[in-house]
């Protein structure tokens, strides 16, 4: 009783196990690629943010170079119509100087950097200027930094992104989008400065991947596939085990037979035994007494009276016995049975005795199946007989001299099974004796089997007999009737 | 001890009719039978001084006849068992002989065999009690003897003069000379080939003894 649910523990053990070491491989993987994904957008935002840095230096730079001769030329103000992120161009002429401070400052910086540099920066309205120092005079641009952005080349949709995405500066944030960040789950991580150093702005982007969003559905079925696989191969195992019983079983059953015919044959010695000793020695004291001088006639003659009693007596104990042994009547049990089928079973049985002896029995028959009115234990017995008789007679000869053939055929409303095999085959004075009972030419065989099988096939309405087969062996030929002749 | 007037078998078997029918064979050649069909009332009450052999039927209800046979030969019962069965595989014959059986026949016995087993057990068992009995007498014979006329013997048997008996129980060769002559007549042997013959086994078994 412990077995079994012992068992059944074991495999939900493995079943979990290799569930849940599968899921967590498929969700380090999901979790990979996210990351990989993740990555891959903000390094190809962060790339588009950069161009547009560089663009705005550039502009600001050819603006320096190509300055005007005339104050009065207002052409750069053209600019805001071409670059929507420009919101506008300002102009400190030459001999002035910018009203503010801070541009003041920015323009002093710029000339000591010799490159543009930010000043006002105001990330919340997602506006900065951009101030380059030049003579005569110098340039600033303002920048709208949410037009500066080439949505159009934006590797996410920024309104549904789970990324979030912000351009930071000294405390100061632009949230490009806000994606979706929670509390629970994973957490990517991106920071890189702008490739412009005039706008050392940070790319942060962030990504947090929730439970959700982990591959449920695969999971789901590595789970039941492991399952699957699991009871999958417990039932091979119980097949296989049930197998193996089947043939011990079988093993035990003959074992047991054989010490039953034993305990028979032991009890049947005693209770003949008996009686004939008492005959044996009644008629021999007769005997003795009758050679007397003078003979002792009545002492002899009571004896003589013993010996009939105890001849009667052991007649009854043969009588008794032959009851006590009597096969019930197998027509009564007769089923359809395909012939083909019980052979292939009978070599299924043998199989191991096959290899054993490097025998490949072949079964050569019609692909209709041939039909007979059977007891299907007995036909099994008798083909088991045959086939095993086969194999001693065939390990006899040569391997390579073996051969063994099953034949299934109807002859004249019979089905037919002939059992041939090259073995040293049947002496032909032998042959008369075969199938009586306790004949055997095997040194411990007790001679029952083919008697046997004989009494089995002619109960069943059949028959058995065996032939010399040319030029070498033995051919056994069962006959029974065909379920619909 | 007074030997019956013919030996006595005692036959063991649960069956009536083999009981009477081998009883009445063994009767023909004028030997006695007892039958027995329980072998716990064989065991209990059977005569065991008696001469004869006794036969025993390996398969009984209750009680095999190998175990009887390791009972009597436990119990020192000297009378020859011969065993019967029907069924005698080689290992049940091994063990019986290895019990002590003297004899181990099938049933159906032949009238033969069976009797000539009995005629030469019952012989073997006469010259066992007459070999028993010799040595019973001699024993007593021994007993008769005194301290100094057993350390004498000893040293006899062990092949000493008598000069050399003197030196090793100190006394003087004529005191040794007067034991010696004593004992042969207590002992009644009239040549010490006789002497050594029936008493050194005595004298061997019983050194030290009181």
């Amino acid at each position: 009783m412990r077995k079994p649910v012992r068992r059944l523990a074991v495999g939900v053990a493995i079943w979990l196990a290799v569930s849940a070491l599968g899921c967590v491989v498929l969700a380090r993987d999901e979790l990979r690629r996210l990351r990989d994904a993740f990555e891959t957008d903000a390094r190809i935002a962060h790339r588009l943010l950069s161009q547009r840095a560089v663009q705005h230096d550039a502009v600001l730079a050819t603006l320096a170079l190509l300055q005007p001769a005339n104050t009065a030329d207002r052409s750069e103000q053209r600019l805001p119509s071409l670059y929507s992120q420009i919101l506008g161009v300002q102009r400190r002429d030459p001999g002035l100087s910018w009203p503010d401070a801070p541009m003041r400052d920015a323009e002093a910086q710029s000339k000591a950097l010799q490159r543009a540099v930010l000043a006002r920066v105001d990330l919340a309205a997602a506006r900065y200027q951009l101030v380059l120092a030049s003579e005569p005079a110098s340039f600033a641009m303002q920048i709208d930094l949410r037009a500066a952005v080439p949505w159009s080349e934006w590797p996410m949709p920024p309104e549904t992104s789970k990324v979030r995405l912000a351009l930071e500066h000294q405390g100061q944030a632009f949230v490009l989008q806000p994606g979706r960040i929670s509390e629970r789950g994973w957490r990517f991580d991106f920071r890189k400065h702008l490739a412009a150093d005039s706008q050392p702005f940070d790319v942060v982007a962030s990504r947090q991947v929730g439970w959700s969003e982990l591959p449920w559905a695969e999971m789901l079925a590595w789970v039941a596939a492991v399952g699957a696989a699991v009871a999958g191969l417990a039932a091979l195992g119980r097949q296989r085990a049930g197998r193996q019983r089947a043939e011990e079983l079988l093993r035990l059953g003959q074992v047991g037979r054989l010490n039953a015919l034993g305990e028979l044959a032991a009890g049947m010695a005693h209770e003949l035994n008996q009686p004939l000793t008492a005959v044996l020695a009644n008629s021999q004291a007769a005997q003795r007494l009758l050679n007397d001088d003078p003979p002792d006639i009545e002492t002899a003659r009571n004896a003589m009276a013993q010996a009939v009693e105890q001849g009667r007596r052991a007649a009854d104990v043969v009588g008794r016995l032959r009851r006590a042994v009597e096969r019930p009547d197998l027509s009564q049990q007769l089923a359809t049975v395909v012939l083909q089928e019980a052979v292939h079973n009978a070599f299924y049985l043998l199989e191991p005795e096959f290899n054993r002896c490097a025998i490949s029995p072949r079964l050569v028959a019609s692909p209709a199946p041939v039909i007979v009115r059977a007891d299907p234990v007995a036909l099994e017995q008798i083909i088991y007989n045959l086939l095993t008789n086969a194999l001693q007679a065939l390990e006899q000869v040569p391997p390579a001299a073996r051969d063994l053939v099953v034949e299934v055929s109807t002859n004249a409303g019979s089905g037919m099974l002939t059992v041939t095999d090259t073995g040293p085959g049947v002496p032909p004075e032998v042959l008369p004796h075969l199938f009586e009972p306790f004949f055997s030419t095997r040194e411990n065989g007790l001679g029952l089997g083919l008697s046997l099988c004989e009494t089995l096939a002619q109960g069943m309405g059949g028959a058995l007999s065996a032939a010399h087969h040319r030029p070498r062996g033995a051919v056994f030929t069962l006959t029974l009737p065909l379920a619909s002749p | 001890m007074n030997v019956p007037l013919s030996p006595l078998i005692h036959l063991i078997d649960d069956d009536e009719a083999v009981r009477a029918s081998l009883a009445l064979l063994i009767g023909t050649v004028g030997l006695r039978v007892q039958t027995w069909a329980d072998p716990q009332a064989f065991l209990a009450d059977f005569d065991r001084q008696a001469i004869g052999a006794i036969v025993l039927d390996v398969r009984m209800p209750g009680i095999s006849g190998l175990t009887v046979l390791d009972m009597l030969i436990a119990q020192g019962v000297d009378q020859p068992v011969i065993m019967l069965t029907g069924h005698g595989t080689v290992e049940m014959c091994r063990r019986a002989f290895k019990s002590g059986a003297a004899e181990f026949l099938e049933k159906p016995v032949d009238d033969e065999a069976l009797l000539e087993a009995l005629q030469n057990a019952v012989r073997l068992h006469v010259k066992s009690r007459q070999r028993h009995q010799a040595g019973r007498e001699a024993r007593q014979r021994y007993e008769q003897l005194s301290e100094r006329e057993r350390e004498v013997l000893g040293l006899i048997v062990a092949g000493l003069t008598n000069k050399e008996i003197g030196r090793a129980l100190d006394l003087s060769p004529r005191t040794v000379e007067t034991h010696r002559a004593n004992l042969f007549a207590k002992l009644g042997a009239e040549s010490l080939a006789q002497l050594i013959r029936q008493y050194a086994a005595l004298v061997d078994g019983q050194d030290g003894a009181p």
